[in-house]
């Protein structure tokens, strides 16, 4: 292996590792002071607080949290506080979340010898551990509820109310941030857990102000993208690297692609998905990242996934697709049934000779492959299941414009059936 | 290029760009991997085949699960955390690695199989990953983000059919990176079935000994002439496969029998072409042709054979008729189309409209209504010339409908009244029946008259 390849391999890794584990917060300086305030007034002065924490999906919301406790923690962290987390889709019940919650605040010797009958004592002893303490004494905890509109679900709110309630009394101090993407959440919780909470909401959105923002992304991909100094690259190949990653990132092109992406989608997994796929066509042959790579991997990201699964239907069931599309068009309707479609399909098949014909059973099955596909799915109803399913009523899971719009790029069909698709003459 | 690439992409020819981006994504080794990988594609594209031989060629550790053998999530998480840990189940006690009820199991399970087994670079491969949309909530979006959760640097790769956006709401989850494993095109189905001619020759051999050979460009006309007609109806590899090998020798019959020459291309397609045709009928059905053929000639249709094979009674099948026309039939009709002398009817503003109605809304397309049992035996009677007693005979014959479920019952079982009824079978079936007892069947249905 030369030389050139092997500074290939150890930038394609490191590129991705900083990708994947990017634990830099770039902005949001204002949130953060606030949440790094609210923490440290629990942690060392022990004062009760709740908070949310809002923002789109992908904007950084636990990075930003993740971030702010490595900062927090040290020797006095430890001594002052305990730190629960709990995530929505792990604990989806509060049954869970009082396990996860006793174990993660080193309850589990207390617990020992008991034995719990009911969710309601396990509760009412946590909540005696957390209540025994005072204010000046105790070691604050701070509660970390991921996927929060999740526990929003649990039944009666049992969990929210209880912290939230011993958050508003004077027990031992304890702080619940919640964190979710449901910016209207609030409205979700009962009446007694709302007024329980602080309502102190903070929101971490994009600014409305473009150039901050096109600004601010150009400097995560240069701060991604850029290789640090390390003992396996020469540092010649690292300044190499860094100043034809600069050079792009100057580019004027490149910033309006940026843009583009940016008002298409101001979360940061799609940019995150579209450097990883750059980075990762690197190889011996290709050693510098251009701009169309990076259009090319976003055509191939934002592309409609519907009509590549258009484009692998047969023929046969490509027709079906075409008869339902002028059966609701003209009917003015919306469901249908396998009967209605054959005969509208056989009537086309007969008034061109060179249409080869299929017998009923294959057309069944094309119509049966559709709905695995889930481009039509069926009408619940009362009393439908009794039906022979020639009858069952369907209905068309795509809008019908994107039929027509992926027929002529069907290279393999047959001129009559593309004409058909097109013609209003049915 | 690497060795693994290039062994892969012999084994699965016309995969090119699919090999090369999957292992784009896990081919290189100290890399880290991606969180989450969603392959999508038509069925038999080599999705999860060539996703396990990567796995396997790059000597990855990854746990396969096939969706469908998954009813609870219980059995899920077991058997991925079982294949991570390599965990051997006893045949006596037949424990697993860890009994995990939830997701909060799984994860912790998860966590302490990575202190003892190296887990950095391993992968989950969920196969058929359609049907996590019928399971908990909360088990796409958990193993969506499953490396974040764990706080282990574990990828999912999840393999299906469908689309992406089939899943839910756009902004609920986050997208992982896709890649579409596309349809072959017939110039590539044609090459990958051609990789079979060694089996095919080895048939022809078996059956007509081993004087007839066949040439590579013999077989790759006959697939040509084969596609010809599936291609338009059919796209699935291994169906075709299946299909061609089926028909495959049925081809060579008339070189065998010295009727044409191995070059006579345009009569083999005569000889071929009924059969072909024949069997496009039983695609995806897996049922030999050949057993058809022997018992009877191709004049009798599948249905027809089917009538026969299920004797009904004489008056059974009156009856199946008669609940047939009550069931397709409104009952206002009834007066004019069984009675002799039923008067001459006044035609209004709605016959005629009713006349122009488009072809799709006849009452034999919307399917079929319910009727009573009075309606019933007034039909039964007015389609039978003779006259039958009506007996315990006879309305037995109604229940042995009923079991056959040639009729359903509609009303309740506890109603012993006037109970209504469905009728549940096709105007093809019933045409078979018909002709058999000698009733014209469409002289009596409303849409043909």
């Amino acid at each position: 292996m030369n030389i050139e390849s092997k500074d290939i391999l150890v930038t394609r890794s490191q590129l991705k590792e900083n990708v994947l584990n990017n634990k830099r917060v770039i902005g949001y300086e204002k949130q953060r002071k606030q949440l790094l305030n609210l923490l440290k007034e629990s942690i060392y002065a022990g004062e009760s607080n709740s908070a949310l924490l809002l923002g789109l999906r992908s904007v950084g919301k636990t990075l930003l949290v993740k971030s702010i406790l490595q900062e927090l923690q040290n020797d006095s962290f430890e001594k002052n506080a305990i730190l629960v987390c709990l995530n929505g889709l792990i604990h989806t019940d509060d049954r869970l979340a009082l396990k996860a919650i006793t174990t993660q605040m080193n309850l589990d010797n207390a617990v020992d010898g008991k034995v719990f009958g009911s969710f309601a004592e396990n509760l009412a002893f946590l909540l005696a551990c957390l209540k025994s303490g005072s204010k000046e004494t105790t070691k604050s905890i701070i509660f970390i509820l991921e996927e929060f509109h999740l526990f929003c679900s649990h039944h009666n709110q049992t969990l929210l109310y209880n912290l939230f309630d011993v958050s508003q009394s004077a027990q031992t101090p304890i702080c619940v941030l919640g964190i979710t993407f449901q910016l209207e959440i609030i409205e979700s919780l009962e009446k007694r857990v709302k007024s329980r909470f602080s309502h102190r909401q903070i929101f971490l959105s994009p600014k409305e102000d473009h150039t901050f923002e096109i600004d601010r992304r150009l400097k995560r991909i240069q701060n991604v993208l850029c290789l640090k100094p390390s003992t396996r690259l020469s540092k010649k190949y690292v300044n190499s690297w860094n100043r034809h990653i600069e050079d792009l990132i100057d580019d004027e092109k490149f910033h309006t692609f940026m843009q583009r992406v940016l008002e298409v989608d101001p979360g940061e997994q799609t940019l995150n998905n579209l450097m990883f796929l750059v980075v990762s066509q690197l190889n011996d042959r290709k050693t510098r990242l251009t701009l169309k790579d990076f259009e090319d991997q976003y055509q191939l990201l934002e592309s409609e996934d519907i009509f590549r699964l258009i484009r692998d239907l047969s023929v046969l069931e490509v027709c079906l697709l075409i008869a339902m599309k002028h059966y609701i068009e003209i009917n003015d309707t919306f469901t249908f049934n396998f009967e209605i479609i054959l005969t509208r399909y056989n009537a086309f098949v007969n008034s061109h000779s060179n249409i080869q014909e299929f017998q009923r059973a294959t057309v069944l099955k094309a119509f049966e492959h559709l709905q695995n596909l889930r481009l039509i799915g069926p009408v619940s109803g009362v009393g439908l299941s009794a039906l022979q399913k020639e009858y069952q009523n369907f209905e068309l899971l795509l809008p019908p414009e994107q039929i027509v719009e992926a027929i002529p790029k069907l290279n393999y069909l047959p001129t009559e059936v593309a004409q058909w698709a097109t013609s209003d003459l049915i | 290029m690497n060795s693994v690439q290039e062994e892969l992409q012999a084994t699965y020819p016309c995969r090119k760009k699919q090999i090369e981006e999957l292992y784009n994504l896990f081919g290189y080794g100290e890399e880290p991997l991606v969180d989450a990988v969603y392959v999508y594609g038509s069925s038999s594209t080599g999705k999860t085949s060539i996703i396990k031989s990567l796995l396997r060629g790059l000597n990855l550790k990854f746990a396969l699960v096939n969706l469908v053998e998954c009813y609870t999530s219980k059995i899920l998480f077991e058997s991925i955390l079982n294949q991570l840990s390599d965990h051997k189940i006893d045949v006596i006690k037949a424990q697993p690695y860890a009994r995990c009820d939830n997701m909060m199991d799984f994860v912790a399970n998860l966590r302490k199989c990575g202190e003892t087994v190296d887990l950095s670079r391993a992968v989950i491969v969920l196969d058929k990953a359609e049907r996590l949309r019928d399971m908990d909530s909360n088990l796409l979006p958990a193993f969506l983000r499953l490396t974040e959760l764990a706080d282990l640097s574990i990828s999912v790769v999840f393999v299906s059919e469908i689309v992406f956006d089939n899943y839910c709401y756009k902004n609920e989850i986050v997208t992982p990176i896709k890649i579409h494993f596309s349809q072959y095109t017939k110039e590539e189905i044609i090459e990958i079935l051609c990789l079979n001619f060694d089996t095919a020759r080895e048939a022809i051999e078996s059956s007509y000994g081993a004087e007839l050979s066949i040439t590579e460009e013999f077989y790759r006309n006959y697939l040509s002439v084969f596609l010809s007609v599936f291609h338009r109806a059919c796209r699935d590899v291994s169906e075709l496969k299946y299909m061609a090998k089926q028909s495959f020798v049925k081809y060579c019959e008339p070189v065998a029998k010295k009727d044409c020459e191995l070059s006579d291309s345009l009569a083999l397609w005569k000889h071929i072409a009924p059969v072909l045709k024949s069997s496009l009928g039983l695609l995806y059905m897996r049922i030999s042709p050949t057993h058809q053929e022997n018992s009877s000639t191709l004049s009798i249709t599948a249905k027809d054979s089917q009538v026969q094979s299920l004797e009904l009674p004489y008056y059974g099948k009156h009856l199946l008729i008669a609940a047939y026309l009550a069931s397709y039939n409104p009952a206002k009709e009834d007066k004019r189309l069984y009675m002799k002398y039923h008067g001459k009817k006044a035609r209004t503003k709605s016959d005629i409209r009713a006349k122009s109605k488009t072809a799709e809304q006849l009452f034999t397309q919307l399917g079929p209504k319910q009727f009573g049992f009075d309606r019933l035996i007034a039909i039964f009677y007015a389609i039978l010339e003779e006259k039958v007693d009506l007996n315990s005979h006879l309305l037995v014959q109604i229940s042995t409908l009923v079991e056959l479920r040639l009729l359903a019952i509609v009303s309740d079982n506890s109603e012993l009244d006037n109970r209504k009824y469905r009728c549940c079978v096709g105007l093809e079936y019933i045409e078979a029946v018909a002709r058999n007892v000698g009733i014209n069947i469409k002289k009596y249905l409303v849409d043909f008259n």
